[in-house]
């Protein structure tokens, strides 16, 4: 180390050099210092508005509340759908957590098989990042206070308590209410009601079938928020006082149907696979909508198994159609009733006779008719069911007329019952066959027999054949059949605000008269009964031969296998003379109408008129005096 | 004045004397901001000493005793140790270009195997103050001012500069040129090359923000000038750190109200951007207090440089001083958004051990030149202390 020689003036130039300079260094840090607290200053007293606001945004989101659904009850009020609480998982993935150690954490407290782990990691996959995931729905309250005690050991995992639809009659509604399933990718739309956030929300359910997915936005609601504080992931930390909106819940719908005839109806059915419909024939009221075999709506909302779906898909009976109305057959002789009320307006003579062999000669071919009737006139051909009768009589009507009565009475057409997925069925005419048929666009007179006792072309379906029951019962208005009485309690126009029907009411009378009398002495004499004393059901037997009415030929009734046996149908009324109810049934391969349809219709029936508070007084008087035909009008005047 | 100085000359080495020497408010300020720092960290962990606060109060603990077992030793002997500190700093950068552990992106850390790693660019920023101040020390006010003599301070500079910018480091090499910079000024640098240097500098600026950084460092000075072009990207913590800050207003949030920082939301909430977490909750107030507590360090530093007799010890003090200038100033200017943002703390507020070892040391050095404040560097011999 060596002492440098400095004389003592440099010394002090040193250091006056050094004093001048630390100065002016410390007033430079000052100034720097000012500096910092003017911005200080300008970012915390004068911006101090805008930059609490972004302060807030980041601090604040609002969670999504779904609403309740609407609840969907019967004409009394008997509850077919509504949402019960649903303890449930759920689960916001994270960049740096893995959703595998997670479930197997969870696995200790909530014990989950193989195949529910790889469901629940491939719905976290697909999910969207920071949208929460449903890994476990419908927990009880133990697992679900188990999983909120045990949080911090569960990143991501949040206990919540949601709402599930549930639908307590299980599958005696599915047809007509449907179900509400999870959201596809495909039901978000860029715009309009389902481009709503509400759509992501895990609880959220959209309906898939049947009234749930026609009023769906009705029952839908209005989504209400919460206001939570979140941290920079957006993880919820606390619930935030105040500032909550209150969901809006979906709108109450109030059904037609009879939630004990429905039940019972469907259970009559048994293993049979069929239809039934039941209408008020004053105001037009559905009270039965039935497809048989049903299934059980609830399990599509927690979302079914491939194999359950696939055992629902594949069996022969179809449990997932709806047969009431997207199954279309042919009417067979139910039909012969509408090809009556067509011949008398063309003018034809009810007691005009034709003498039935048991077969009838037409062409180079022989038509068989199911007995030797002798002379038949209209009356007891309908009672009867006498085919060459209505052989005879169709061919000298032609297709045209008899289409048009049809037509009239309902057949062909599809109702705004508000349930998706109807089929029209089909009436034939000359201008189907030429529309239809290019190489051959000629309706040859061989056709039109067939047409003439319900097969052919002719396809309907069970709500059609109803309605056109109810109108021969009316007699006056063209019936629309209502099943939605009232959307979030404004009503629904009944569906006895129609046209009228315009035929004379002598022929509908007559032609009651006739169905009046299968039930006592024709082909439901047996099985057509309702057991009610002199109130009796009116109908009309009908076996559709869904494979060849050829001769014979064709697998005829009960024999052979299930689906190629004949459709068996019964349409009818009651009371026969002042006509309350009209009802439609169809058991698919079923065999006879008398034997298969028409017990079930029997029972059906009896059923509504027992619970009919105006009827029920006339059930328990003991009658007054024989059963007469009502002439004339058959409906009294409605009650106001 | 010369009553204290003659008891001082003539009773030296009584060690009671000494402690009782050390600057009283500068110390008190030092225990204010740290114990500031740790109340933060205190709120921001949700009412917890851990993981942050007690830990922070205890290394304060250990580094400020260390300061004080520091500040007693004589000044001859931080003279004799300041060229091979400074030796020993740069083989160690050395080093830490051919073996050091890559962290985060950057080549800092030296691996000492059970004694843990460190930085030995912590080391060079109190070695490089030592080795300018002596070598100046033997300067006269002619060549300090003027002169070839110049290119070796510049040298001394470079070469830290340059490797620890090197890592890449651009906050420490920013520090560390300053630094050094500031006491080749301080020596009496003649204003004219000041000048000039300065004009070239700002020349070379365009060129070297062109060719000489790394792209992240580019983009974090483009995310500065233009912070909301990508909120969620780059300019995320800055965005947020002023949201913290303006947030906060005149009194602040309230203790442990702080959204931003008790939610995530802001970066670095307990070291680098703590001054952002004291904003929110504290306020425009609370913030200019400690800003107040920072110019009482930096006041009290400068006066113990200027009372210095020997020209070694001046130069040290201001040097030091100007560190702990240059982290307020960089890392205040950061926080605020008007600086990029680079990996500076705040001294003693920031949650971290290096840096604050590193300031204590260099405190450690101020004090002992206020205490040997009389005391020739060069001449006789003498003790230890």
């Amino acid at each position: 180390m060596t002492q440098p020689s400095i004389i003592l003036s440099d010394v002090n130039a040193r250091q006056s050099v050094f004093h001048r300079r630390t100065f002016l260094l410390g007033g430079g840090f000052a100034l720097g210092v000012a500096a910092l607290g003017a911005r200080l200053a300008s970012l915390q007293l004068v911006e101090n508005d805008r930059y609490a606001k972004l302060s807030t945004s980041n601090q604040f989101n609002f969670r999504l509340v779904p609403p309740p659904r609407g609840v969907i009850t019967d004409r009394n009020g008997a509850i077919l759908a509504t949402n019960r609480p649903n303890f449930r998982l759920l689960y916001a993935r994270q960049k740096d957590q893995d959703p595998e150690a997670m479930i197997s954490t969870l696995a200790a407290y909530l014990p989950m098989d193989e195949a529910r782990r790889q469901r629940i990691l491939r719905d976290i996959g697909n999910a969207p990042r920071s949208t929460p995931v449903a890994i476990m729905e419908d927990i009880t309250w133990e697992q679900f206070s188990a999983v909120n005690i045990r949080a911090t050991e569960l990143p991501g995992v949040t206990a919540d308590m949601g709402e599930v639809r549930v639908y307590p009659h299980g599958g005696a509604f599915a047809h007509v209410i449907g179900y509400v399933a999870k959201v596809n990718k495909e039901d978000i739309t860029e715009t309009g009601p389902n481009s709503e956030p509400m759509m992501l929300h895990p609880g959220f359910r959209i309906g898939r079938q049947g009234l749930e997915k026609s009023l769906d936005l009705k029952l839908r609601g209005r989504p209400g928020a919460q206001k939570v504080e979140v941290d920079a992931r957006g993880r919820q930390v606390r619930l935030a006082p105040g500032g909550d909106i209150p969901a809006l819940a979906g709108k109450e719908v109030q059904l037609s149907l009879d939630m004990d005839l429905q039940v019972r109806g469907l259970e009559s059915f048994g293993e049979e696979s069929g239809a039934a419909v039941l209408m008020d024939c004053r105001s037009g009221d559905v009270l039965t909508l039935i497809s048989a075999p049903s299934f059980d709506a609830n399990r599509f909302v927690r979302g079914l198994s491939g194999t359950e779906y696939r055992a629902l898909a594949e069996y022969d009976h179809k449990p997932l159609f709806n047969k009431a109305l997207t199954a279309t057959y042919p009417p067979g002789s139910t039909f012969k009733a509408l090809v009556a009320i067509a011949a008398l307006e063309f003018g034809v003579d009810p007691k005009m006779t034709i003498s039935c062999p048991g077969f009838w000669n037409f062409g180079n071919r022989r038509w068989r008719c199911d007995g030797v009737h002798g002379r038949t006139n209209m009356h007891d051909a309908i009672s009867s069911s006498c085919d060459t009768y209505f052989y005879t009589i169709s061919l000298k009507l032609g297709p045209d007329r008899i289409a048009a009565v049809a037509r009239r009475f309902g057949l062909g057409e599809t109702y705004d019952i508000g349930i998706p997925g109807q089929r029209k069925g089909l009436i034939p005419d000359t201008e189907y066959k030429k529309r239809t048929f290019k190489r051959d666009p000629v309706w040859h007179p061989g056709e039109t027999p067939s047409m003439g006792i319900g097969q052919g072309y002719t396809l309907v379906n069970a709500l059609q054949q109803c309605v056109m029951t109810a109108r021969i019962a009316n007699g006056r208005k063209a019936l629309s059949p209502r099943l939605i009485r009232s959307i979030g309690g404004v009503p629904t126009p009944e569906g006895s605000a129609a046209p009228d029907l315009g035929f004379n009411p002598d022929h509908l009378a007559l032609v009651r008269e006739a169905m009046a009398s299968v039930t006592t002495r024709g082909t439901a004499a047996r099985t057509g009964q309702i057991g009610l004393g002199d109130i009796r059901m009116a109908g009309k037997t009908g076996t559709a031969q869904g494979y060849n009415y050829n001769g014979g030929r064709g697998i005829v009734g009960t024999n052979g296998p299930w689906h190629l046996r004949d459709h068996a149908w019964f349409v009818g009324f009651a009371p026969h003379d002042t006509p309350r109810y009209a009802v439609a049934v169809l058991v698919e391969h079923g065999g006879f109408g008398a034997q298969a349809a028409a017990p079930r219709a029997r029972d059906l029936m009896r059923l509504a008129l027992l619970q009919d508070p105006e009827l029920r007084g006339r059930i328990e008087r003991p009658p007054a005096s024989a059963a007469t035909v009502a002439q004339g009008p058959a409906v009294p005047e409605a009650p106001a | 004045m010369t009553f204290v100085g003659l008891t001082s000359r003539t009773e030296r080495g009584r060690l009671i004397d000494k402690l009782l020497d050390i600057d009283r408010v500068f110390s008190l300020a030092l225990i204010l901001i740290a114990s500031a720092g740790s109340l933060m960290m205190f709120s921001i962990a949700g009412s917890s000493w851990e993981p942050w606060a007690a830990n922070h109060l205890i290394r304060f603990g250990v580094a400020f005793a260390l300061m004080v077992a520091l500040a007693v030793i004589n000044l001859r002997v931080w003279a004799a140790v300041a060229y091979p500190l400074y030796a020993l700093s740069l083989i160690l950068l050395i080093a830490v270009e051919v073996v050091g552990d890559v962290r985060m992106g950057a080549q800092r850390w030296l691996d000492l195997g059970p004694l843990g790693s460190f930085q030995p660019s912590e080391i060079m920023k109190l070695g490089l103050v030592l080795a300018l101040g002596r070598f100046y020390h033997g300067l006269s006010a002619d060549r300090a001012r003027l002169s070839w003599y110049l290119l070796i301070p510049l040298a001394m500079i470079a070469a830290p500069t340059l490797l620890v910018a090197h890592q890449p480091d651009l906050g420490t090499a920013i520090l560390l040129a300053l630094t050094g910079l500031t006491v080749v000024v301080l020596a009496g640098l003649s204003w004219r090359i000041i000048f000039a240097g300065a004009g070239l500098a700002a020349l070379a600026a365009p060129a070297f923000f062109l060719f000489g950084l790394h792209d992240y460092q580019r983009q974090r000075i483009l995310t500065f000038l233009n912070p909301e072009s990508d909120p969620s990207g780059s300019g995320y913590h800055l965005l947020q750190s002023k949201i913290a800050l303006g947030s906060g207003g005149l009194m602040g949030k309230g203790y442990g109200l702080g959204s931003q920082s008790q939610l995530n939301f802001l970066p670095e909430k307990q070291t680098d951007f703590i001054f952002a977490t004291l904003a929110e909750e504290f306020g425009f107030l609370g913030c200019m207090a400690v800003l107040l507590l920072y110019c009482a360090v930096v006041f009290t530093s400068l006066r113990t440089a200027s009372l210095a007799h020997s020209h070694f010890g001046r130069l040290t003090a201001a040097g030091v001083t100007s560190t702990f200038a240059l982290y307020v100033l960089i890392n205040g200017a950061m926080v605020m958004g008007m600086a990029p943002v680079v990996g500076v703390p705040m001294p003693l507020l920031s949650y971290g051990g290096s840096v604050m070892l590193t300031v204590m040391i260099g405190f450690g050095l101020v004090q002992a030149v206020r205490i040997h404040r009389y005391d020739e560097v060069t001449g006789s011999k003498s003790s230890l202390i």
